[in-house]
């Protein structure tokens, strides 16, 4: 929920309570008031009607509103106040009055006297109000929502430019600023804070990217060193068969790490973006090309490689990333193709598709781009070739996914 | 000949524009930079003619042409270059990865199993045997193999 819709929310439901209850008692107040002063008029009117009987003899009658009837029978009576219904017939309807009534001897004779005016109806009393407090409220709600949402724009614009602009981090763009400042001090120790934040993200990237490069250069001179010494120790005459065996194990894990950290330079180049050259690359050649280097395995496999390349399909990329993408691809689907198995790869102008076959994942298929996520613990992969064909992707914008269908495992590349 | 870490195309670009003949990173296998430091050194010796022989084997390097006893025998590229690369590091155990790297190219360790090496190195033995050679591929503890007499 935004913000703006929070607060407006909150305004209603309050400010909607408080009419009700204001109304109802408006409602209350206004009816006694009514009542009382209606009161007071039909005393005096009683009063006055009594004065002119005895001054002037005159018997006033205008009924509804006064009504005189001299009796005979009755004792005098006191004051006595009720409401009542008579029919008016010029409005043809029932109408509520108020009545007072009293019987009285004036100049001996004895006299019924009643004063009475309308009531207002309850009713009308009742939509009155509701309509006066109801317009008022739509009114304060529609001056509400306006000023809110002129001060939230005005106040919260700040907090939004620092919002959008954080959208734009990523932690490998050395020259990150947050560049909005406002003058209401929590915005601005917010942005300081991010500020500080995103600035320690950059320079601790920097530095881990730093020590990845060299770090992985420098394991590659010592590497040399030990591969050679090996191939020069295997070089000599009298070798035993365990002996070689145990240098050439050591010879073969010196090459695992040597991939490795070549590996995951990759990565980290990836990652900093440090393949800017774009050129227009002629996929289906790539691939042509790609596939011949695994043929002799694919036969020695005894594996069937379909291919349905379209011709001349070009992706504008980095020739090494292409390069290191389809040789992935294409290598994971030859190294875990059951013997005996297919291999397919399909490529048009939009996706590249590579599949092979083989039982399914003992795993969830979402652990698959995963670092050093290996099927089988034991094995010589190192469990990096995914994640590098997941992050060239997601550096040119490419979508990869992983199915499995009817006995495929399926990488799909959608450009 | 610049041996360096540094394994990006630029590097290599930039290293082969400074002059250098060639650009081998580390790490590196032994017989692979002995091929190219002869390679080089043929290169090198312009008169002459580009010959390599071993015994009865002649490789003319000029011309890709291969005779056992002065009779020409019909090698695909690849046990082609699988025998120029033992030619050239005679007597030495070359590893099948090294093999592998030399012929296939670098791109070849996205396989996890080299065996498919054999084939080749079997099909090579037969036709320098046909021609009367003999056996000079020996099979070291399945490691590799020597090119050697004995």
């Amino acid at each position: 929920m935004k913000l703006l819709e929070k607060t407006n929310r909150t305004y209603f439901l309050v400010s909607g309570t408080a009419f009700v209850v204001a109304g109802a008692v408006i409602y209350f107040v206004l009816s006694f008031i009514f009542k009382d002063q209606l009161n007071e008029n039909l005393l005096s009117d009683i009063d006055s009607i009594t004065r002119t009987i005895e001054r002037n003899g005159i018997v006033p009658n205008y009924y509804p509103f006064i009504e005189v009837k001299e009796v005979q029978a009755q004792s005098e009576k006191p004051l006595e106040s009720l409401d009542t219904l008579i029919f008016d017939s010029t409005e043809k309807e029932n109408i509520l009055f108020r009545q007072i009534s009293t019987v009285k001897t004036v100049n001996g004779k004895k006299f019924y006297i009643a004063a009475r005016d309308t009531l207002l109806e309850k009713s009308d009393l009742l939509l009155t109000i509701i309509i006066i407090t109801g317009s008022v409220f739509i009114l304060l709600l529609i001056s509400l929502y306006f000023i809110n949402r002129k001060l939230s724009l005005k106040i919260w614009k700040p907090f939004y430019k620092t919002l959008d602009d954080l959208k734009e981090f990523s932690h490998d763009k050395p020259g990150f600023r947050l560049s909005s400042f406002s003058q209401l001090d929590e915005f601005t120790e917010l942005n300081e804070t991010l500020d500080k934040l995103t600035q320690k993200v950059i320079t601790d990237y920097q530095s881990l990217k730093r020590f990845t490069e060299d770090a992985s250069h420098e394991i590659q001179t010592p590497l040399a060193i030990i591969q050679s010494k090996l191939e020069t120790l295997l070089q000599y005459p009298d070798l035993k068969k365990d002996q070689a065996e145990l240098m050439n194990s050591a010879y073969v894990s010196t090459l695992r790490i040597s991939k490795l950290t070549q590996a995951l330079l990759l990565l980290t180049k990836i990652a900093n973006d440090q393949f800017p050259e774009k050129s227009m690359i002629n996929f289906s050649e790539l691939i042509e090309e790609k596939v011949k280097i695994f043929e002799d395995y694919v036969n020695e496999k005894s594996l069937i490689l379909k291919k349905e390349i379209r011709p001349e399909c070009f992706l504008e990329t980095n020739f090494f990333l292409a390069e290191s993408l389809i040789m992935n691809l294409i290598g994971n689907a030859a190294k875990h193709c059951n013997t005996g198995g297919t291999i397919n790869i399909v490529l048009d102008k939009n996706h590249l598709e590579i599949s092979n076959s083989g039982t399914p994942l003992p795993v969830p298929s979402s652990k698959i781009f995963e670092r050093f996520y290996k099927i089988n613990k034991s094995s010589d992969s190192q469990g990096l070739g995914l994640s590098i064909v997941k992050e060239i992707c997601s550096l040119n914008k490419w979508q990869v996914k992983y199915e499995y269908e009817n006995g495929l495992h399926n990488f799909i590349v959608v450009f | 000949m610049i041996v360096s870490a540094k394994n990006s195309l630029d590097d290599k670009i930039k290293g082969l524009d400074m002059g250098a003949d060639d650009y081998i990173t580390k790490p590196f296998h032994l017989a692979e930079l002995n091929s190219r430091i002869k390679s080089l050194a043929r290169r090198r010796q312009a008169e002459g003619t580009n010959e390599l022989v071993f015994n009865e084997i002649k490789i003319n390097i000029d011309s890709g042409e291969v005779s056992v006893n002065g009779k020409l025998i019909d090698l695909t590229r690849k046990e082609y270059e699988i025998l120029l690369y033992f030619i050239v590091n005679k007597n030495k155990l070359i590893t099948r990865e090294s093999i592998a790297e030399h012929v296939w190219g670098d791109n070849i360790s996205y396989v996890d199993n080299f065996d498919f090496i054999y084939s080749h190195i079997k099909n090579l033995r037969k036709k320098i045997d046909l021609n009367k050679g003999k056996n000079y591929l020996h099979n070291i503890y399945g490691i590799g193999y020597k090119f050697s007499e004995r």
